[in-house]
């Protein structure tokens, strides 16, 4: 069955041109899903629709039978969605420690709250080794574990990155994926968008293309790759380098 | 020698007060972006309160900001709902806070003038005109020192609510919320911070911290309504120093500049005092634009 | 809420577009020629009429102060409006100009007819050199340095003997029969007028206005977009001086003293941005509405009222609520709306 439910879902931005038109979309749980498409297709924005940091225009987003088309960001992260934006996620001021807590903002417990940072702390080794650090001072492929690693803190059902490797070097960019794989055979519902579309689908289920605000086309990783139409229009030189930029 | 010591005290017991003012400032820069030239208006508007609790029921005015502060703080926080939600996200928000806030300023002064005309008040409770003597310890055989207990109770009072602040900000569940909304709005949302409630909390914080910054102008400075523009250019001075939105660079400012215009005061007349924070702002925006402590140039 | 926060800093959030880039109605262009013609004589035309005004010399003062006005609001408007730079200390350049016109009246005897202007170079002088400094910051940290700008002559004119210190100097009055005292000022407030209202039409319509336009919509952009944008900005400010220069060198002779408080104040620059504000900043028209429109507020809550702060309430509650409700202001407004008459459409 399934958890996230998309349906004709139209968004934009203040008085902008609709950016969403339209677009259905349903994602199973425990399943992983990676999208592609071209620049401005609307692939943040979809995220930022769902994680309520932009409300929808008409149409509706339905997390295991409630709506959250019109809940505020807050009151959507509790109900288990959780979002890693492309940029400028953290706190640069406070520390790697201070980071991990704010991702728990929602929680009360105390214990749990220790638990979970410690959990986060075995799979992200360095960021235990740089609990006081600031976290504006660490680099590019370190801010991005603290982001996911702070996205773990509420321990989500559903978690949404957008484009975690962005502007990493390779082998680190390859550290991230499998630490998502990890993610995944640990039963989280997984949303990525990925500018790599060949990594994006090997890593994930099912493949989802969007394209001018709409889902183009979608099935499992595999069929997508394989799929011509989709090699030709998206993947394009990209297809055998895996390098699209 | 010894009045070089004696200037310096008066000027850090003057930039203690000025360091309290300042930070309700530089907490609604930091957090919502908002400039508020209106801040000294309602720190006047919150010393006109001390003044009548003092002078028709006989208050002390140091002991009015236990119910200045909460007028003021839902004061604050009735001026965000009504006012600042409604440009909330639109664009050129900071230029809009500014005319906006200049706005309020105007009405402010003009209702209090409207009510209280312009003339001087100024609270005279028994403390306001002693002093504490200070004499052996280290100083030469003969002199001694001044430490007019009015400021001193007041720079007191400043540091303790300081203080507060900083636990307040550093401990508290809505002080980390508080923290994560300046230094970085959109991630703060995405962690589950209500940034609306957050930034309503933090201006009223920032409007009770005018309010208690009025109870000591109360009986500190003479004020009349008129008064708040060069208050706030002050205030301003010292905010754009520190680097705007820097609580700490508001802080260090403001015993910087306490110091130095004393020590302006005492060297070439009373009346060029606030030319210090003047020409300090303007040094600064030649040198380092961003301030002190600053990151980047606000925009 | 609807707004995306996760993508936008302060900066790059989208520029709304400008009312430039709006329709403009198609309507008659000619006309308002014709009516700008008729304007203009009826304002030359006016103090012949003396022996139909009843209250001559009232008419001629009210006249020449909402001309003074015009002239400042469209001054401040080619900073505060095309450039977007808040400027909320320019009375300083009134004062400038008044102070240098009266001082060479009381010292040297010369008639301000003569020297404004030079209260006006004046002003540009110091427009270049205050824009050199402040221009260096944007946005809020750039208006409280021209507050700051504004207390610093506040104090110095207050404590500088020469200058006739908080007391000020007063000034020999001019040597014309009474009932004519006022046509002079008149005619030097309507020419002042006509020269601010003509730069900023001249600087709306030129590279350099467009320049200016675009750093107000998005100075990065601009930048990379090849407009030298500190040379505009300075230029801009200095140019934005000169005619409030010219305007106090007069205004200091028409009330026969100069005096600290009579321009170093935050209320003067606050009656100009208020005007251009609820007129239509970065409007070429805009200003002189809202001169006009603010000037008549005032003398009807002066009435109404009697002089008490109150019409200072009347005033912000104005600015407050043309920020939240119509911040285009009237002309943005009717543009947008595709109503604006043609004669006050000079964009
Ligand atoms: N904050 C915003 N305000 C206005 N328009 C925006 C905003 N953010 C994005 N847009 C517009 O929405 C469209 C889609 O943007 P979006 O970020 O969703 O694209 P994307 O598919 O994520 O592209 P990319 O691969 O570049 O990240 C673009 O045309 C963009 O200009
Ligand atoms: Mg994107």
């Amino acid at each position: 069955m399934a958890i996230l439910e998309i349906t004709d879902v139209s968004a934009g931005y203040g008085a902008g041109p609709d950016i969403l038109q339209g677009l259905s979309l349903e994602v199973e749980e425990a399943q992983s899903y990676c999208i592609i498409g071209p620049n401005g297709a609307g692939k943040s924005t979809l995220l930022k629709v769902i994680a309520g940091l932009l409300h929808p225009r008409s149409g509706d987003v339905v997390f295991r039978g409630e709506s959250l088309a019109h809940r505020r960001p807050d009151q959507v992260l509790a109900t288990g969605v959780c979002f890693v934006p492309q940029d400028q996620a953290l706190f640069p001021e406070m520390s790697v420690r201070e980071n991990l807590i704010m991702g728990a903002y929602l929680l009360k417990d105390r214990a749990l709250i220790k638990e979970r940072l410690a959990r986060v702390y075995e799979m992200f080794p360095i960021l235990a080794e740089r609990a006081g650090q600031d976290a504006g001072k660490m680099s590019g492929g370190q801010q991005q574990m603290l982001a996911m690693g702070r996205a773990l803190m509420i321990d989500p059902i559903l978690l949404m990155l957008d484009e975690p490797t962005l502007g990493l070097a390779p082998q680190i960019a390859q550290q991230i994926f499998s630490q998502v794989e990890q993610l995944k055979s640990m039963g989280l519902t997984v949303v990525i968008i990925e500018q790599n579309a060949q990594r994006g689908l090997e890593l994930a289920d099912w493949g989802v293309v969007l394209d001018l605000g709409i889902v183009r086309f979608e099935g499992p990783s595999e069929g997508i790759l394989g799929d011509p139409r989709v090699r030709e229009l998206y993947l394009g030189k990209a297809a055998g380098s895996g390098e699209k930029k | 020698m010894t009045n070089v010591i004696q200037v310096a005290i008066l000027g850090l017991l003057l930039g203690g007060v000025y360091a309290l003012m300042a930070a309700g400032l530089t907490l609604a820069f930091g957090v919502m972006r908002i400039v508020n030239l209106a801040h000294a208006a309602f720190i006047i508007a919150s010393a006109y309160i001390s003044f009548f609790a003092f002078d028709k029921l006989g208050i002390d005015p140091l002991l009015s900001v236990v119910f200045v502060m909460p007028i003021m703080f839902f004061f604050g926080i009735a001026v965000y709902q009504a006012l600042f939600r409604r440009i909330e996200g639109s664009a050129k928000f900071g230029e809009m806070t500014v005319l906006l806030t200049f706005g309020i300023a105007i009405m402010v002064e003009g209702l209090l003038g409207f009510v209280f005309t312009g003339i001087y008040r100024k609270a005279q409770p028994g403390y306001a005109n002693e002093s504490f003597i200070v004499d052996g310890l280290f100083l030469p055989e003969g002199d001694i020192l001044f430490i007019p207990k009015g400021q001193f109770f007041a720079s007191l009072l400043s540091i303790v609510l300081l203080v507060g602040l900083w636990a307040f900000l550093r401990y508290s569940q809505t002080g980390y919320a508080i923290r994560a909304t300046t230094q970085n709005r959109a991630a703060a949302e995405i962690v589950g911070v209500n940034v609306r409630r957050v930034s309503a909390i933090s201006f009223g914080l920032s409007t009770a911290l005018a309010g208690a910054s009025g109870a000591l102008m109360s009986y500190l400075f003479p004020f009349f309504p008129f008064r708040h523009w060069q208050w706030v250019a002050v205030l301003l001075a010292l905010v754009v120093l520190g680097g705007m939105g820097s609580m700490k660079g508001a802080v260090i400012g403001a015993l910087v500049l306490g110091v130095a215009s004393s020590f302006v005061v005492d060297q070439i007349g009373p009346t060029w005092g606030p030319m210090t924070f003047y020409l300090a702002l303007f040094l600064i925006l030649l040198i380092r634009p961003q301030g002190l402590f600053g990151k980047e140039v606000p925009v | 809420m609807i707004e995306d926060r996760a993508a936008m800093g302060p900066e790059d959030s989208a520029p709304e577009p400008t009312p430039e880039e709006v329709q403009r109605p198609p309507g008659p262009a000619r006309y308002r020629w014709y009516v700008l013609a008729a304007v203009v004589v009826a304002l030359l035309a006016l103090p012949l009429f003396r022996p139909m005004i009843s209250s001559y010399n009232y008419v001629l003062t009210l006249g020449a102060l909402i001309l003074m006005w015009v002239a400042m609001s469209s001054s401040w408007n080619i900073l505060g409006g095309y450039a977007g730079y808040i400027s909320l200390g320019h009375s300083v350049f009134m004062g400038v100009g008044g102070y240098v016109a009266g001082v060479l009246l009381y010292y040297h005897g010369i008639s301000p007819f003569l020297t404004a202007l030079l209260g006006g170079l004046a002003a540009v002088a110091l427009g270049f050199l205050a824009g050199f400094i402040t221009l260096r910051t944007r946005g809020p940290a750039f208006i409280i340095s021209t507050i700051a700008l504004l207390f610093m002559f506040l104090l110095m004119t207050d404590n500088f003997e020469y200058l006739g210190g908080a007391a000020g100097l007063p000034l020999p009055p001019l040597e014309v029969p009474q009932e004519w005292l006022r046509v002079p000022f008149y005619y030097a407030m309507l020419f002042i007028a006509f020269g601010a209202v003509w730069t900023s039409y001249r600087v709306a319509h030129s590279k350099f206005g467009m320049g200016l336009r675009a750093i107000s919509e998005d100075e990065t952009k601009a930048e990379v977009a090849g407009v030298p944008t500190r040379l505009y900005k300075i230029s801009a400010f200095a140019m934005s001086a000169f005619w409030v220069g010219v305007a106090g060198g007069i205004y200091g002779y028409s009330i026969a003293f100069i005096r600290p408080t009579v321009f170093f104040t935050i209320a003067i620059s606050a009656q100009m941005v208020l005007m251009a504000i609820i007129g239509g900043k970065g409007t070429v028209a805009g200003p002189v509405l809202g001169a006009v429109l603010i000037y008549a507020i005032n003398e009807f809550s002066l009435v109404v009222f009697g002089a008490t702060e109150f019409n200072i309430v009347i005033q912000g509650t104005i600015l407050v609520a043309v920020l939240l409700f119509f911040p285009l202001g009237v002309v943005g407004t009717l543009r947008k709306m595709n109503r604006l008459p043609a004669f006050l459409n000079w964009d």
